[in-house]
């Protein structure tokens, strides 16, 4: 069983991550007062994202992925978004540190993920997923985004506590 | 290339870069106001939003002669916007025709040997300065900065840093104004119109163009000196009588710990020597600026921090040289305010330059020195000369005044609202107990009875306007609030 919510994990995550990226760009955009930082905020994240990629694939100990810490960062990354106040002053700020936070984490876990065996499985899996999810979402019709992003957030963080508890369980 | 993918801490280095440059460009969030707020028209503070019938944009004269006449015969009001900085409603009423002046902003004819200049009304004085500074020359008086309409400044008789030239409608030796009737005129200096017409809040016509008196655009040289606030008075009169100066402004801590007990003075003394070449400068250290009056914003030890920081700049500052044109222009965005729930305003008292010393000592005892913990919080004070006016019916400076210009932050809930206002009231009569006045181009937080007795020429303007639009065609919240 164990095991099976292990296997299962990345495909919720990556699933997740592209459901929730419409919400979060609604929110970007929000915080990003002209079209140009908006533009800023996302190559900030790409380059942060080849940053974390490459950081595991040099990873000497590949074993040691560190990985439940890396969905706990994302899932605090998210939740901070769901509680910030669109109208604070220092929002652009901090959306561009939690574009370099997600962008780390997410290249990471993906560099991460396609060293599983259940990748390319999870990769059908994920369009399809994907497809049924984002149609069911367009029928409800009011729902802040960051309602959505901190579910998000709080997912990963329950992710993450999941698969420490599988690792102990297996040591 | 191969390179840089392959370190990832070549990688950190450039996402360090990109977060640096990312954070430098973050823009600072400007306030929405103005004639197109969904629906409602506003103006810079966004207080008094109001529904009005159309905004109308000037492009010729005809047109605009034609929707006076026709609102003559309709029954229609009209109201005159430029960039909407005046804080009052001074620019709409409800359900009129708002004409919007900013697309009548031509400069006609810059003349060197006569040293003038003829522009329409709806440019700014940016317009003015990126037209006039290629011929070495200046305005003679305006506003500290050059975010104001020509029209918009005129029609409240600015003031600014210039202590040489006299009240602004002095540098006015000609308009062109489309009346109330729908006629276009022709007014000159010491026509009697030019009285009603500078300083008129839009209440006798639309000012199409003008003519103004220009002067060279001459370097100084600044000098900043520190002084306590009962030495002011005298160092003040000093300054009027030093020929060597040619500008001068003063900053007055609103700090906790030297709250209205200490000063600077700027003085901007002449070098005799002109300039064509240096360019008109644009805003710099924004986000530097912005954040330390944010900073001075929180009250308490961060507002004497602040004030400290002052001193470093003023001390920055000394000996440098700036063109006269130049120190027409200082930076605006840096006290860009959005906070929800907040609001923050300008409020400018003048009194008599022999009554600063004692009215100061009045202010010192009626407002708090710390306010970190109050709804109501000041936030600036910088003094300005407003000299002796001999033109304007309106008048705020019948002697040499000294004029506190106030920026002053308080909540949007009604109680705050009311507070603000008691505070103000109270100050004003605190004003009015040493012969001065208060500006009009800002909220009207004063009662109708503070603007007679600030106003004493009142009536006569009223007359006038009542003689001279007696369909009320160009009307305002300025106008309903204090003159109806
Ligand atoms: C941040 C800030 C700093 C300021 N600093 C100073 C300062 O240093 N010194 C000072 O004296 N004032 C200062 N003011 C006040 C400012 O000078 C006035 O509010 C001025 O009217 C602004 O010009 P505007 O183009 O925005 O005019 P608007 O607000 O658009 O209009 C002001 C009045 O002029 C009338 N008007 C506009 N155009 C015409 C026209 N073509 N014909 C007839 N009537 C017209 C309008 O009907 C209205 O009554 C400041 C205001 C702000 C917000």
């Amino acid at each position: 069983m164990k095991r099976k919510w292990n296997r299962l994990i990345p495909l919720i995550i990556t699933v997740g991550q592209v459901v929730v990226f419409p919400y979060y760009v609604i929110w970007l955009k929000g915080v990003s007062l002209t079209f140009t930082l908006f533009a800023w905020l996302f190559a900030t994240h790409s380059f942060s994202a080849a940053w974390g990629y490459r950081t595991f694939q040099t990873k000497k100990n590949k074993q040691k992925s560190h990985i439940s810490f890396v969905y706990f960062g994302m899932g605090c990354a998210y939740l901070v978004v769901g509680q910030f106040n669109i109208e604070m002053d220092l929002l652009p700020y901090i959306a561009l540190i939690l574009q370099v936070l997600l962008g780390f984490l997410q290249g990471y876990f993906r560099a991460w993920h396609v060293e599983q065996d259940s990748y390319h499985l999870h990769a059908v899996n994920h369009y399809i997923l994907v497809g049924w999810i984002m149609i069911s979402l367009s029928f409800i019709k009011i729902i802040s985004p960051v309602v959505i992003i901190s579910m998000f957030g709080w997912l990963l963080c329950g992710c993450g506590l999941l698969k420490m508890l599988g690792k102990n369980v297996s040591n | 290339m191969k390179r840089i993918v392959k370190s990832p801490w070549i990688l950190c280095f450039l996402v360090l870069i990109i977060v640096i440059l990312v954070a430098f460009n973050i823009p600072i969030e400007k306030r929405k106001y103005g004639l197109a707020q969904s629906g409602m028209t506003t103006d810079y503070t966004g207080l008094l939003p109001e529904h009005v019938d159309r905004v109308v944009k000037a492009t010729n004269r005809t047109d605009l002669q034609n929707i006076v006449k026709q609102a003559n015969l309709e029954g229609k009001h009209i109201s005159i916007a430029g960039l909407q900085h005046s804080q009052g409603g001074h620019t709409y009423y409800k359900d009129g025709i708002v004409i919007d002046m900013r697309t009548f902003n031509k400069v006609m004819e810059v003349n060197k040997q006569e040293k003038t200049v003829r522009v329409e009304a709806g440019a700014s004085w940016e317009d003015v300065q990126k037209a006039v500074q290629p011929y070495g020359l200046a305005l003679k008086v305006t506003q500290s900065q050059s975010i104001f309409t020509i029209g918009g400044s005129l029609s409240v008789n600015a003031h600014g840093r210039d202590i040489r030239f006299g009240p602004m409608a002095d540098m006015v030796k000609e308009i062109t104004l489309l009346t109330p009737k729908g006629d276009i005129k022709t007014i000159r200096k010491n026509d009697a119109l030019m009285g009603y017409v500078l300083g008129g809040y839009g209440l006798f016509g639309v000012i199409l163009d003008v003519t103004l008196d220009l002067t060279d655009n001459e370097l100084y040289t600044i000098h900043t000196n520190k002084m306590k606030t009962s030495e002011y008075e005298s160092y003040f009169k000093d300054v009027q009588s030093n020929a060597e100066i040619a500008m001068h402004y003063a900053r007055v801590s609103v700090a906790p710990s030297s709250f209205l007990d200490e000063m600077y003075a700027i003085d901007y003394y002449k070098t005799g020597k002109y300039d064509q070449k240096t360019k008109l400068k644009e805003e710099s250290f924004v986000h530097l600026t912005k954040y330390s009056l944010d900073m001075g914003r929180q009250g308490g030890f961060l507002e004497d921090l602040f004030w400290n920081t002052q001193n470093l700049y003023m001390k920055q500052i000394e000996n440098s040289q700036i063109t006269r044109n130049n120190v027409m222009r200082s930076e605006s965005t840096f006290m860009e305010f959005t906070k929800p729930g907040k609001v923050e305003v300008l409020q400018e008292f003048f009194v008599p330059v022999g009554e600063y010393g004692e009215y100061m000592k009045d202010l010192k005892q009626f407002l708090p020195a710390n306010d970190a913990d109050d709804d109501f919080k000041i936030h600036n004070i910088t003094i300005r000369y407003a000299a002796k006016d001999k033109t304007t019916s309106l008048n705020y400076a019948k002697e040499d005044m000294l004029g506190l210009v106030i920026l002053i932050q308080h909540g949007l809930q009604e109680d705050d609202v009311q507070n603000a206002k008691k505070m103000i009231q109270k100050w004003t009569d605190i004003t009015l107990t040493h012969g001065g006045t208060y500006y009009l181009p800002y909220y009207p937080y004063q009662t109708k009875e503070q603007f007679k007795e600030s106003y004493t020429n009142w009536k006569d303007f009223k007359d006038e306007k009542q003689k001279l639009d007696p369909n009320e065609v160009f009307i305002n919240n300025f106008y309903q609030n204090y003159l109806k």
